[in-house]
C-alpha cells in the first residue's frame, strides 16, 4: 500500500493499491501534532488494502492541504549530481 | 488545487543542469494479493524513504547515491527519537513531529484499539532517493526486503516514499 504525494509519479510506477494525498511532499500524513488527519490518511490507506479489486488502483483522498504550496528544490546542481 | 507536476518540474530541473531526460520507471501493471484475512487480524508494518534515522545512528547523507541502506527500527521506538537528513523536500513539520511522514504512533493506536491485528516487529527506514540501478532494486534489494517482511509475519506494508 503506497501514500504519495506525487501523483504524476505514482501513476509511472503503478503500486498495487496507492492513495494520493494533494499534500506537500514532507507532509504526506498531514501536519505537525495533527492527529485527526494522521489518523484519518493512515485509516484510508489501510481501508483501501480492503476494498482495492483492481490492480494499481489510485484514489484520490478527499482532503485538501488549506494553503498553495510548491516543489520548493535548489537548482540542480551539476558537480554534485554527477557525485559517485 | 491541481496536483503539483513533478515529471514536468524535475526534467526541467535538470536539464537545466544539462541532463537529458530522466527515464522513470513506467509499469503498465501491478499484481494485486488479496487479504486473507480481516484488517483487526492483519500484522502491518509502514516503510518511510525521507532520510528519517534513529538518534544514535549515523545520519543518512542526502547526497549520496544509489543507497540501498535499509534500517530495521523496532516497533517500540520512541516517535522523539528520529532525526531526517533528506534535502529533496520540507521536513521542517516532520522535524517536529515524524508522524508527518512516518505515522508510527497512529499505527501502534491503531494497533491499540483493534483496528488492525498489530504492529510488526520491525518498522523500516531505507531506499532514500537518486537510486538509479533499477536492475538492482528488482532483483536484489526488494526480494530481500520482501524476505524481511515474510519473517515478521507482514500482511500489510505502507509504503511512504518522500
Amino acid at each position: 500500500m503506497c501514500i504519495s504525494t506525487g501523483r504524476d509519479l505514482t501513476v509511472k510506477v503503478k503500486p498495487p493499491r496507492s492513495l494520493f494525498l494533494n499534500f506537500p511532499m514532507g507532509n504526506t500524513f498531514g501536519k505537525s501534532g495533527d492527529i485527526d488527519t494522521q489518523t484519518q490518511v493512515l485509516r484510508m490507506a489501510l481501508d483501501l488494502v480492503v476494498t482495492a479489486r483492481q490492480a494499481g488502483i489510485l484514489v484520490d483522498a478527499p482532503l485538501q492541504w488549506p494553503t498553495p504550496f510548491t516543489l520548493d528544490l535548489p537548482p540542480a546542481n551539476r558537480e554534485e549530481q554527477l557525485k559517485k | 488545487m491541481e496536483p503539483i507536476r513533478y515529471v514536468d518540474l524535475l526534467i526541467e530541473r535538470y536539464s537545466a543542469a544539462g541532463f537529458p531526460p530522466y527515464e522513470w520507471s513506467v509499469n503498465d501493471d501491478a499484481p494485486l494479493t488479496a487479504l486473507e484475512k480481516p484488517l483487526s487480524q492483519c500484522t502491518v508494518t509502514m516503510l518511510t524513504s525521507g532520510g528519517v534515522s534513529k538518534i544514535g545512528m549515523p545520519g543518512f547523507d542526502p547526497k549520496a547515491r544509489n543507497d540501498f541502506r535499509l534500517d530495521a527500527i523496532e516497533m517500540t521506538a520512541d516517535s522523539r527519537h528520529f532525526v531526517i537528513n533528506d534535502s529533496y523536500y520540507n521536513h521542517e513539520d516532520a522535524d517536529r513531529d515524524i508522524n508527518c511522514i512516518f505515522a508510527i504512533d497512529r499505527l501502534r493506536e491503531m494497533a491499540g484499539r483493534g483496528e488492525i491485528g498489530a504492529v510488526a516487529p520491525r518498522l523500516w527506514s531505507g531506499f532514500m532517493g537518486r537510486i538509479y540501478k533499477r536492475r538492482e532494486v528488482i532483483e536484489q534489494a526488494a526480494p530481500a526486503f520482501a524476505q524481511k517482511l515474510k519473517e515478521d509475519g507482514v500482511d500489510i506494508l505502507v509504503a511512504v516514499p518522500a
